[in-house]
């Protein structure tokens, strides 16, 4: 039976500290990009219009986005945030929440020729209260998680790497949502949850076959890494495949791209946070954390 | 594979068989929906094409249509003191609350929960929560503004429910639903109606006007020697008995004929004397609309506030005709037909349409909702396009595992398990009527993804290094194996818990197909996997 061709990590060759410091830095670096995001917007990440209220049209036109957005913002009091292109259509984003505006907007569409594939409008009160109820979601699940792997782990070092771990995981691909200007959509917060799900399946591994079983810490590091890593590659390519056919440089299918982009950032995540950050914390407890 | 197949020892993969047989089963078998297979005797293979090859049910974003998702107007006061079982005394009550806070009769409703309390409820957007709870301390209950809340009681929203999904039904919109959304802490609900190939506007005009029918006695009353007109409503839908289609006799105006309830009738009938009705000229609307005489209104959508019509559109205002002779009888109470009539038949089809369907208690909140609106051939797509994805997603995983195991014996029936357990997630949307949308087909592309990890691990754990000789071995390294899996579960459906609870709508699906595909890969499709490996490595 072949491998994958992991990179064969010499863990004896470095210390935990060596370990620790790329995934840490990394994190550092995830957490100031979000500081600094805040600091700057307001927000820890730019919401779209789940999370603010406004409408978004899709519509097949002739016209070039520039002309679209121009169309628009002459002949109605709306203020259009952008004009995207997607696959053969465009998708139009503009502020107005009330009904009876959304329907003003179809209807201009329409006297311009503009076909609306979809429309879709949230109100700021129900975005508002989606906002809270999505916070209220991830920080739930998220101790729904920790308090269940220390029910499984019951020692504090390893059930802690994994919290650690998962935080990373979310953490980076919220980073990197900035950094990309992807908003922080249902389909995102979704993606993030799963994350939560996702990651934690290679450190359970990690952990258990460490702790559980008998044998030399590097080849039970080994054996689960094997593993771990077939999983996480695996699904990695799944979530390539779906973002990229459903991205709207091919299929433009909504809600599917955000959920793959998500996890598949996340998930690279999880094979630098598993196999450095948790593996080093595991060795710190298997050699020098067992008598305190 | 193994000389001497036990189906003792395998009842784990002749179970998953069966399951995938009976998913397949709910997929794809012909089922009558109501009477249609019944009638369908002859052509039934061209009856059950129409709605596509499989029993699978589409959701808005895979079908096309608008779906509004609004709250209702209204406010609610939990547990005011009153006896339950008074009838007349919660009348008065809410006849005091209207008048206190200038309302409509239809915007105050009392309702009692238990022998010596209920709630009462507002349906106003411009009362505020202090002047309702000071009305409430008027009328002697020990309510305080932190006690009302916002939002209106269940059978309120089951009301709703109701007359709109009447509505959608009797304006002949095929295919419409209506629903009710609540998120499972309970503050929040919601109703959702969906409608297929529409679009927002056509489904907005439909529901967002409470859709009340009111017959108003409007005469004039002397006051200090000034001539005044007054308004006052003698029945809503309430009090109709039956409605009959609307209609426009040859020669007459267009109508619509119906029986009232006995107590409407006799309460109609007592007014019409009382306010001198029986022996007056008939209406002059049509001539003098300011100085009409004794007119009987038929308001639409409209409220009556202290003598005044404050809302709504006068569809029509007659005279007494036959009606003053028949109750000048007394023989209306007990033949208490009636005729209603309109300027046009298409306003009389839209009174009998309201008159049937019931008032709505309140109105929704559609501009605190959310609307979608996707065109049915853009849907259409997103269904073919989606499928392809998920079978491109499908592959990718089936050539990585090829790719690790290089050995088709194991990387076969591991994306073989996979798939089973898409389909059996299939088969269990279509037995319970789940409407598949976006959400649920990322679902159901993430189980590819969980479901093959874990059967990495099984294969991993069993062909480690070293002879499964005994099924001893085997069952020690499946039982390790599974409780890593188990771990893995329990995280992913504590993840997703928040998901499926929270009333975010679209992503309810999402949680719930993941859920469910983590649940019948551990109790299901796993084990299955294991024993298929056994077969192998025990040969």
């Amino acid at each position: 039976m072949t491998d994958f061709e992991v990179p064969d990590v010499e863990y004896s060759r470095y210390t935990n500290r060596q370990l620790a410091a790329i995934p840490l830095a990394v994190l550092a670096v995830a957490l100031l990009i979000i500081a600094g995001w805040y600091v700057v917007t307001g927000v820890p990440v730019t919401p779209g219009i789940d999370f603010t209220g406004g409408t978004e049209l899709q519509i097949s036109a002739s016209d070039s986005p520039d002309q679209i957005e121009q169309t628009f913002e002459s002949q109605l009091p709306y203020e259009v945030d952008s004009v995207v292109e997607s696959g053969d259509s465009y998708i139009v984003t503009i502020q107005a929440t009330e009904q009876s505006e959304v329907n003003e907007i179809m209807n201009t569409a329409e006297e311009e020729g503009y076909t609306v594939q979809s429309a879709q409008t949230r109100s700021a009160a129900f975005s508002t209260d989606a906002q809270r109820q999505a916070l209220i979601g991830v920080a739930v699940a998220f101790v729904g998680m920790s308090v269940l792997t220390f029910v499984l782990f019951r020692t504090f070092v390893p059930s802690i790497a994994i919290v650690v771990s998962a935080f990373s995981d979310i953490m980076i691909p919220v980073a990197l949502m900035n950094v990309f200007g992807i908003p922080l959509s249902l389909g995102t917060v979704a993606a993030l949850l799963m994350l939560i799900g996702y990651s934690v399946d290679s450190d359970i591994l990690l952990n258990n076959s460490i702790l559980r079983r008998r044998g030399d810490f590097y080849e039970s590091t080994y054996r689960a890494r094997r593993t771990g890593v077939t999983m996480t590659l695996t699904s990695i390519v799944a979530m390539v495949v779906m973002t990229i056919f459903s991205s709207p440089l091919v299929f433009g299918i909504p809600l599917l791209p955000d959920i793959g982009l998500i996890l598949v950032f996340g998930l690279t995540a999880d094979l630098m946070n598993t196999y450095l950050l948790n593996v080093s914390l595991l060795r710190y407890y298997k050699y020098e954390g067992v008598a305190g | 594979m193994s000389r001497n197949f036990s189906l003792r020892e395998n009842w784990r993969i002749v179970l998953l068989v069966l399951i995938v047989l009976g998913s397949a089963v709910s997929i794809f078998a012909p089922v009558g929906n109501g009477g249609s297979a019944q009638n369908a005797t002859v052509e039934n293979a061209s009856e059950s094409a129409t709605a596509g090859p499989t029993n699978l049910q589409f959701g808005l974003e895979l079908s096309g249509g608008t779906r509004i998702r609004a709250p209702l107007v209204g406010m609610t006061a939990e547990d005011v003191g009153f006896n339950g079982s008074d009838p007349q005394g919660q009348a008065k009550l809410e006849r005091a609350l209207t008048n206190e806070l200038s309302l409509s009769p239809q915007d105050v409703r009392v309702q009692p929960t238990s022998q010596n309390s209920g709630t009462v409820e507002v349906f106003n957007e411009n009362v505020t929560q202090e002047e309702f709870a000071r009305a409430l301390q008027n009328q002697g209950k020990d309510v305080q503004t932190d006690d009302i809340r916002d939002g209106v009681t269940d059978k309120t929203l089951e009301t709703a429910e109701g007359v709109l999904d009447r509505k959608v039904t009797g304006a002949g919109l095929s295919g419409g639903e209506v629903s009710i959304s609540r998120s499972t802490t309970g503050d929040e609900a919601f109703i959702v109606v969906e409608v297929p190939n529409k679009q927002p506007e056509e489904v907005v005009d439909l529901i967002d006007e409470r859709g009340t029918v009111l017959v108003v006695a409007h005469f004039p009353v002397e006051q200090n020697g000034t001539k005044t007109y007054r308004n006052v409503q003698l029945f809503t839908q309430e009090g109709i008995k039956s409605v009959d289609p609307a209609d426009q006799p040859r020669g007459g105006r267009p109508g619509v004929p119906i029986t009232l309830k006995q107590d409407a009738a006799k309460n109609f009938s007592n007014a019409m004397r009382e306010f001198g009705f029986l022996s007056q000229p008939p209406c002059t609307y049509a001539a003098n609309k300011n100085d009409s005489g004794h007119c009987l209104y038929t308001v639409s959508n409209g409220k009556v506030v202290n003598g005044t019509i404050t809302k709504g559109e006068i569809v029509s205002a007659a005279s007494m005709g036959d009606l003053s002779t028949k109750m000048k009888r007394g023989d209306f109470v007990d033949d208490p037909r009636f005729r209603i009539t309109s300027a046009n038949l298409s306003e009389a089809q839209n009174l009998a349409l309201d008159m049937r369907a019931g008032a709505l208690p309140t109105t929704l909140n559609i501009d605190e909702g959310t609307s979608t609106y996707i065109q049915p051939s853009l849907a259409e797509k997103f269904k073919l396009l989606s499928l392809v994805t998920g079978l491109f997603t499908m592959l990718a995983v089936a050539g990585t595992v090829a790719y690790r195991y290089r050995e088709p014996r194991i990387a076969v029936p591991m994306v073989v398990t996979a798939a089973a357990e898409v389909f059996i997630l299939l088969g269990f949307s279509a037995a319970i009527g789940l409407a598949i949308d976006l959400s649920h087909i990322a679902g159901f592309i993430a189980v590819i993804g969980t479901g093959v990890d874990d059967l990495v691990i099984i294969a991993d754990e069993i062909l480690q290094q070293g002879d499964v000789s005994t099924n001893r071995v085997f069952r020690s390294r499946f039982r390790k194996a599974f409780w890593v899996i188990g771990a893995a579960a329990a995280t992913t459906i504590v993840a997703m818990l928040p998901l499926a609870a929270l009333s975010l709508g679209d992503l309810q699906g999402f949680a719930l197909i993941t859920i469910v595909g983590v649940l019948v890969g551990v109790l299901i499709t796993r084990p299955a996997y294991g024993d298929v490996i056994r077969n192998l490595v025990l040969d």
